[in-house]
């Protein structure tokens, strides 16, 4: 059962995640283990179930991100494993890039420098929301190798943006 | 999760960290990336023209497994010839910092980096040759 079953739909990019939400709260409610403490055990642990898979898949659907890299899953290529991950190789340029960006970012670590570090996630981000289209019309068009390198993008686009959020944290506290 | 010794060790001290000249002929780059986490590793091997490695650095953005991973290799690399070099397997990396299963893939990206930066090398060197015309081999005609 694919997390987009668990909430009767057909697998899609684009959701209504209000609706989702609102789908979520009913769903939940028709099975919430409360409503089963009196039913026999096969009974309760089918309603635990649903309500884990409810959740599980919600949190999935609820972001874009997490919902492109899903669709891709479904696809036959799980970026989230370690396994299948190894086996995409990204271009050397675009790794090149990234590392010397994060050469970069590291400089601006050790100058304390992070209106310039959030200026390069700002960019990045641009990136990243690019990145994240071409992967969706690549979906759409079923281009797995395609949807595979933007999602890759996205990926290590999503990393630098969390050292830099990670610095912004740190130069609060 | 808790780390090893090992890996904790040579992730406060890690060894050979920097960078070569990757203009250098006798320089090989391997640069590798972790789509599954995002992060990127680069290993550099100075080599004698004979096939010795005689220099490692790296520069890796990753978890400590990661940089323990790519420490501990330029620590192995130097002064093997480039054909034991090669035989590294992540194996050996994994088993030497005690790596629990999840970071596994640490290991393979640092023995990845270690072959990309020989072939790097090995390229460069018979673009050289190649450059050379007096240093051209003929190759050898199919019976």
């Amino acid at each position: 059962m694919t997390h987009f079953d668990v909430f009767g739909l057909t697998p899609a990019l684009e959701l209504d995640v209000k609706a989702l939400e609102q789908q979520l709260r009913a769903l939940s409610l028709e099975f919430h283990p409360d409503r089963f403490a009196q039913a026999d055990a096969r009974t309760r642990l089918a309603a635990l179930e649903k309500t884990t898979a409810l959740n599980d898949a919600f949190k999935v659907l609820r972001d874009p991100v997490k919902r492109a890299f899903y669709v891709l899953k479904l696809k036959g290529v799980d970026l989230d494993s370690e396994a299948s991950a190894a086996q995409v190789k990204m271009p050397l340029s675009f790794l090149e890039e990234v590392m010397e960006r994060r050469e970069r970012l590291e400089g601006l670590k050790h100058a304390r420098d992070v209106e310039q570090a959030r200026a390069m996630a700002d960019e990045i981000e641009r990136e990243k929301s690019a990145a994240l289209e071409r992967a969706k019309v690549a979906l759409e068009r079923d281009d797995v190798p395609e949807a595979t390198h933007q999602l890759g993008r996205v990926r290590y686009l999503s990393r630098f943006i969390e050292e830099v959020e990670a610095l912004e944290e740190e130069a609060l506290s | 999760m808790a780390y090893s010794d090992k890996v904790i060790e040579h992730y406060e001290n890690p060894h050979n960290v920097g960078t070569l000249d990757k203009e250098d002929p006798n320089v090989g780059t391997g640069l590798v990336g972790a789509p599954a986490c995002g992060d990127v590793m680069r290993l550099q091997l100075k080599i004698s023209d004979d096939g010795m490695i005689q220099d490692a650095k790296f520069k890796t953005f990753g978890c400590g497994s990661a940089i323990a991973s790519s420490s501990l290799v330029t620590e192995w690399v130097k002064g093997k010839s480039i054909e034991d070099a090669v035989t590294i397997t992540n194996k050996d990396i994994a088993q030497e910092l005690s790596l629990p299963p999840v970071k596994i893939h640490c290991s393979v990206l640092a023995e990845d980096a270690i072959k990309a930066a020989i072939k790097d090398f090995q390229e460069k060197r018979a673009r050289r040759q190649s450059g050379d015309a007096s240093a051209v081999k003929q190759p050898t005609t199919q019976p």
